[in-house]
């Protein structure tokens, strides 16, 4: 059963190379900040030799993993960004390209069921491509630490103190692995809809996925003069019930940052259990639940001739 | 005999349009069976409903599995080539060996890779890569490569050269048939595949035209070339249909003896083809 699901999903992985070409994009294009900045940093000798020398022996620990994890959390942001993109075409390829080329007989002629390849294309989408990019953002974090503290010796920083030591390396990456598969379940009732209209639809399948998105809260603006649909649609993201709340005023105390290590760890953010005890978690699973199953319902029922 | 595909009253409509109407046959193992029919005539709905793709009304039963509800579990005893059901462009060679190695619990990979070694189709190509007739092959090796009962090939050799057509069935003959195994197929060329044939099935406007065994086939029908007197003779004994050649009359015959037409001419076997167009040609009288 599982091997038959490693299969399936081994068989997206090869297919849509954008799974892993994505996150290499984005991992080398923050890798030539990197590099480009520290090559244009070199300009200002004087005042780099004053800022490390002041990061090391003036500024606390806290301050330095707050500027560090400030940085980590930039470049995971651009993961995360580009995880969405991938994941919305994606889906939507994912029942419409073997229709399009009419490989889904050849794939219905083995001994797979539909529910079979929807359930593989849903789980490629909320946990394969998430995992691949997590791996792809500890991977950018590693070889950005290691291009940076070589730079750092060279300028005679101590690299053991301002990088290595500076990073809760364990914290940051368990906290972003938690929020991008976190952000993947609770944004699964979209994904249901892309893999719906991916089965359903003749052409089009962007236009047809994001056409009642946009209609149906214009629709509904004009008549019930609300706005209940597109808010639940459009601010969901925003919405994500992951985190717990954070007081940003006391962060800026008395008009100077305090830095705490408490404040500085992601994890010590994260509330899993508001997260799961959320309802509008639970019923976007459901509709995703409900949108797969109509997907599942298309592939099976449909006749392609 | 055990009956591989049982069929009783199978019917399948789109909207107003009968494709198949009220349809009874069985299919035994260790036949070779060719449908055919013109284009339209309900042959693919027909297969598709065997295949379990597309439900349909009726009782059809594939290796005693009902196909549309029990579609995964046939799929391990059952193999099918249609011509519209291509090979993903995209997937390398290997990758597809792997991949049908991990779904299919009758697939043998060295088998398959033993099948392509007589190919020149290399394991580290895509598909895409690759003409026509050596995705066929590729196609072919992959099916011969998986010990299924029942194999359905729904015009496997379209749009191929003569040369891999001929090479396409020897190969289905000489490196996959045998007693344990059933064939079903339809071709447009008929001519290719009759010498193949144990049993046909003609198929028009939904309806089975005629179902039985090549042997009943050359008793049953006789083919009479004949002129003059002799034609007018054998025009008595009602003819199922007629044609003129080399200004002779070209006759064929249904359950009239041979010997009642010794004399009157030149006696053959009829060919499918002809008998298709016969048949085709009496439902529309």
């Amino acid at each position: 059963m599982i091997d038959h699901y490693l299969a399936l999903m081994k068989r997206e992985f090869w297919e849509h190379r954008s799974i892993w070409v994505t996150p290499a994009a984005i991992a080398s294009i923050v890798t030539l900040g990197t590099v480009t900045a520290l090559a244009f940093a070199g300009d200002f000798a004087k005042e780099l030799d004053v800022a490390i020398f002041g990061a090391q022996n003036i500024a606390g620990d806290a301050e330095r993993r707050a500027v560090l994890t400030g940085l980590f959390l930039g470049s995971s942001w651009l993961f995360l960004l580009g995880l969405g993109v991938l994941t919305i075409f994606y889906a939507l390829d994912s029942l419409y390209a073997e229709r399009k080329d009419k490989s889904i007989l050849f794939w219905r002629s083995l001994p797979v069921t539909d529910a079979e390849t929807v359930v593989s294309k849903l789980a490629t989408a909320i946990v394969l491509i998430p995992a691949v990019a997590v791996v792809a953002i500890i991977a950018t974090h590693l070889v950005n630490l290691i291009i940076t503290s070589l730079w750092v010796s060279m300028k005679g920083g101590d690299a053991g103190v301002l990088i290595w030591g500076s990073v809760p390396l364990l914290d940051n990456w368990l906290a972003t692995a938690i929020s991008v598969f976190g952000m993947a379940l609770w944004m699964s009732p979209f994904l249901g809809w892309f893999l719906f209209v991916s089965a359903w639809t003749k052409r089009a399948p962007l236009l047809m996925a994001f056409l009642p998105l946009v209609l149906i809260p214009m629709i509904e603006g004009i008549f019930f003069r609300s706005t209940h649909f597109g808010e639940a649609v459009w601010g969901r993201g925003a919405k994500i019930p992951l985190f717990a709340h954070m007081d940003i005023e006391r962060f800026f105390d008395e008009g100077h940052p305090q830095v705490s290590d408490e404040m500085i760890s992601l994890l010590g953010h994260i509330d899993l259990g508001r997260f799961f005890a959320s309802v509008d978690l639970w019923l976007g699973i459901v509709v995703c639940a409900l949108l797969t199953t109509a997907a599942i319902y298309v592939r099976r029922y449909r006749d392609e001739s | 005999m055990t009956s591989l595909v049982t069929a009783r009253k199978v019917s399948k409509h789109f909207g107003p349009v009968r494709a198949v109407d009220d349809v009874s046959f069985d299919i035994e193992k260790g036949r070779i069976l060719g449908l055919i029919g013109p284009n339209g005539a309900g042959k693919t709905t027909l297969l598709k409903a065997v295949l379990g793709l597309t439900d349909c009304e009726g009782d059809l039963s594939v290796l005693g599995l009902d196909p549309f509800r029990q579609r995964r579990k046939l799929m391990q005893q059952i193999c099918f080539i249609a011509d519209v059901a291509v090979l993903p462009r995209w997937i390398k060679v290997s990758q597809l060996l792997d991949y049908v190695e991990a779904i299919h619990p009758n697939f043998s990979k060295p088998r398959a890779g033993e099948l392509l070694q007589q190919t020149k189709v290399s394991p580290t190509a895509k598909v895409k890569e690759l003409s026509k007739g050596m995705v066929t092959q590729l196609h072919l090796s992959i099916i011969m490569a998986i010990d299924a009962k029942l194999l359905v090939l729904d015009e496997p050799t379209l749009g191929l050269d003569i040369l891999f057509r001929k090479e396409f069935y020897a190969n289905l003959l000489n490196d996959y048939f045998d007693e344990e195994r059933t064939i079903l197929i339809t071709t447009h060329q008929v001519e290719e595949i009759e010498n193949l044939l144990t049993d046909v099935m003609f198929i028009n406007d939904g309806r089975i035209l005629l179902d039985s065994s090549m042997d009943t086939l050359s008793e049953t029908y006789v083919e009479l070339m004949a002129s003059g007197e002799n034609a007018q003779k054998a025009r008595g004994l009602r003819p199922i249909a007629e044609n003129e050649m080399f200004g002779k009359s070209v006759m064929l015959f249904e359950g009239v003896g041979r010997e009642r037409l010794d004399g009157l001419g030149e006696i053959r076997i009829p060919s499918v083809a002809d008998l298709f167009v016969a048949k085709i040609k009496e439902t529309r009288r």
